[in-house]
């Protein structure tokens, strides 16, 4: 009976890590499911960014960014400050297509997802950080860890996700299930960028960061995102997201 | 007078519409020097931009820039000219566009735009042969791309997916041609008969009549994407804006027993069907643009009566289709370097459809040090006229550039513009013209 005992014990010690794993594989999409209800809960949103790039020895420089985004796959981003880029917009529709207005030319130009490695308006964000997306549906979740505060869930791209990141570390507040930071790894699996969300509030009953960070470990530089105004659910237009509109 | 009413367009719309006006525009220094033994100035244009822009509603918006430019040098030949500004320090203003737009004009999907505007058509990257609604401005040669402004009404219509776009500009405008020592790219090669020696060439410029008849210009364009590519259909009917002779006469030069030759330019009419496309393929950019020319014919009378040759009357343009084209893609690596490559058919003064030359443009940017500093080490242009007879028909432009960021708003460029080839080519008449430059920019 003794041994049946053990023989029990041994069996058990043997697959409950293995149903665990289940579950937290599961539990693992719940999770970045919950997260991309909360962070693509409002139908459309229209902000006001200030953004402070500093780079390793210190020397600061600012933009000012307008943002108009709706759902999960369109937004509108006019640069409002520096001079030398004012004017300057993107539209970023579904299907990768982007485009870029050019006031100097007087001209949209439809540019190729090959621009989404490059620094958005040269911060530390690229444009693929930029844009709206749906963790759920271009990454593969694996849950790491959690304690009594955060998840943490190890993300991986799936087949037809173009994205310049080898994999993603996010680190989840299992209050509202808002991404408190996101490290960044390259595809050969170096930490290059980690992404922090300060001052998560909820507004009109959405929750978002007043402020986001992005560190870059190669170069040392910081990009601090500062949300300035923000308007959840003003009814925005399809019209919006046009070329018509980027030009305007 | 010209300037008070320059000035006014600026300040005007700030009275009038209060806080919603706002200023900015920028000031760019330009210094060349021609790599020869002097190291001869061969261009110095110290300009500011000044632009303001006022929304007063949602659906209304006024834009106007303007470019007061120090161009060039002193032009004093006498001790009265001393007394003129005008040539001790040239000034020159130049109003690029002031315009109202107003979206939604009685129905939502209609929007006019009025006034000097910048109307750009086409998808390639500065070589476009759909763009032929605003007169090139090839004052600066090295600006490729860069036109005039028109004073012109576009509507713009937007059923559904589409895009429909009509353009009127009631006058013609001639483009500018380039000046100085790059004037000649543009002059076409001739040859007299022997023991004939020119003493002066004279031209006229003929004008079309300012009437709705033989001034306007007229455009329309349908846009729509396709299975994520952008394409676009277009017309144009409207006038070269570069000059073909029409008249060339052979004068005695008084009694020196030379020659004096007059000739005589008109801009002819010429309707054009364009096309264009922009999409990915595989994550590179593409693009292809194409112009189909309907010239009218022009024929040229040369009248050598004075040596006793009679006159000839000859075709310069052909009333037949040319075709003229831009293929084109572009990437941007992971560590931040961008290429683009264009492949054009046909350059901006070329037509006809043995006029018409390949030129393979290449071009790359590296942005380093936190976007600091900007590398153009492999701006290459190759023009090629025949590639039967290559040896004697190819030019080479070789144009590296690098630009320093010290602060936002603030770039300092420098680089050297090397050419080489033969005469027989377009850029190949300019080999003489390597020269260096430096320019800054600050914008406000």
């Amino acid at each position: 009976m003794l041994f049946k005992k053990s023989t029990l014990f041994i069996w058990a010690l043997c697959f409950i890590p293995a149903l665990i794993f289940c579950a937290e594989d599961l539990n693992a999409r719940e999770i970045l499911n919950k997260v991309d209800e909360v962070l693509l809960n409002a139908k459309d949103q229209q902000m006001v960014m200030k953004i402070l790039i500093v780079d390793k020895k210190g020397n600061r420089k600012e933009r000012e960014v307008l943002i108009y985004q709706k759902g999960d796959n369109k937004r509108l981003a006019k640069v409002v400050q520096p001079a030398d880029q004012r004017g300057i917009g993107f539209l970023s529709l579904p299907g990768d297509i982007i485009y870029v207005y050019l006031p100097a030319y007087k001209k949209v130009r439809r540019i190729a997802s090959h621009v989404k490695n490059n620094k958005f308006a040269g911060t530390d964000f690229t444009y693929e950080d930029m844009e709206p997306k749906r963790y759920s549906a271009q990454w593969s979740a694996q849950l790491l860890n959690a304690d009594d505060t955060i998840y943490i869930l190890k993300l991986t791209p799936q087949k037809e996700n173009n994205s310049e990141y080898g994999g993603l570390v996010m680190y989840i507040d299992k209050d509202n299930f808002y991404p408190k930071k996101i490290e960044h790894f390259d595809k050969r699996g170096n930490m290059v960028k980690i992404m922090t969300n300060l001052k998560t509030e909820k507004i009109n009953g959405y929750y978002i960061a007043r402020e986001a960070e992005m560190l870059d470990l190669r170069t040392n530089n910081r990009t601090t995102l500062t949300l300035d105004s923000v308007k959840f659910d003003s009814g925005l237009s399809d019209d919006i997201f046009t070329e018509r509109f980027l030009t305007k | 007078m010209r300037s008070i009413i320059l000035l006014t367009l600026i300040i005007i719309p700030g009275f009038v519409l209060g806080q919603s006006l706002e200023l900015g525009g920028y000031l760019q220094t330009d210094d060349r020097v021609f790599l020869k033994e002097d190291l001869d100035l061969s261009w110095q244009d110290y300009m500011v931009s000044l632009q303001a822009q006022a929304s007063p509603s949602d659906n209304v918006n006024f834009f106007s820039e303007i470019w007061l430019r120090s161009h060039g040098f002193s032009t004093i030949n006498t001790t009265s000219d001393l007394e003129d500004k005008g040539k001790i320090t040239p000034i020159k203003m130049e109003l690029r566009e002031a315009y109202v737009d107003i979206r939604g004009l009685l129905i939502s999907s209609l929007d006019l735009k009025i006034g000097r505007q910048r109307i750009a058509w086409g998808a390639a990257d500065k070589f476009n042969p759909t763009d032929n609604l605003n007169p090139d401005d090839l004052e600066d040669i090295w600006n490729f791309g860069r036109h005039l402004g028109s004073n012109s009404i576009k509507l713009s219509y937007y059923p559904g997916k589409f895009t429909i776009e009509g353009v009127f500009v009631p006058v013609f405008t001639p483009a500018v041609l380039p000046s100085g020592q790059w004037q000649k790219i543009f002059t076409p090669q001739f040859s007299m008969p022997p023991g004939i020696v020119i003493d002066n060439i004279y031209d006229s410029i003929d004008l079309p009549e300012i009437s709705l008849k033989q001034s306007p210009i007229y455009g329309l364009k349908l846009s729509k994407n396709f299975f994520g590519f952008d394409l676009s259909m277009s017309y144009v009917y409207g006038r070269d804006d570069l000059p073909i002779p029409n008249l060339t006469v052979l004068q005695p030069a008084g009694d020196s027993g030379k020659f004096d030759i007059y000739t005589r330019l008109i801009y002819p009419k010429l309707q054009i069907f364009g096309a264009d496309l922009a999409g990915e393929i595989k994550g590179f950019g593409i693009w292809a643009e194409a112009g189909l020319f309907f010239p009218e014919q022009i024929n040229m009378l040369i009248d050598l009566s004075a040596i006793g040759m009679g006159q000839i009357d000859s075709v310069v343009l052909e009333d037949k289709p040319y075709f003229k084209y831009v293929l084109g893609s572009d990437y941007t690596f992971r560590n931040g370097i961008y290429l683009n490559c264009q492949y054009v058919h046909g350059f901006i003064n070329e037509r006809g459809n043995e006029a018409l030359k390949d030129y393979l443009m290449f071009g790359m940017e590296w942005k380093l040090f936190s976007e600091k500093l900007k590398l153009m080490p492999a701006n290459l242009g190759v023009e090629i006229g025949d590639y039967k007879k290559l040896k004697d028909n190819y030019a080479i432009i070789y144009s590296p550039q690098i630009t320093y960021y010290p602060f936002d708003n603030t770039e300092i460029s420098f680089g050297a513009r090397l050419i080489d080839g033969k005469n027989t080519t377009t850029f190949g008449k300019a080999k003489d013209n390597d020269e260096a430059f430096v320019q800054v920019k600050f914008s406000f």
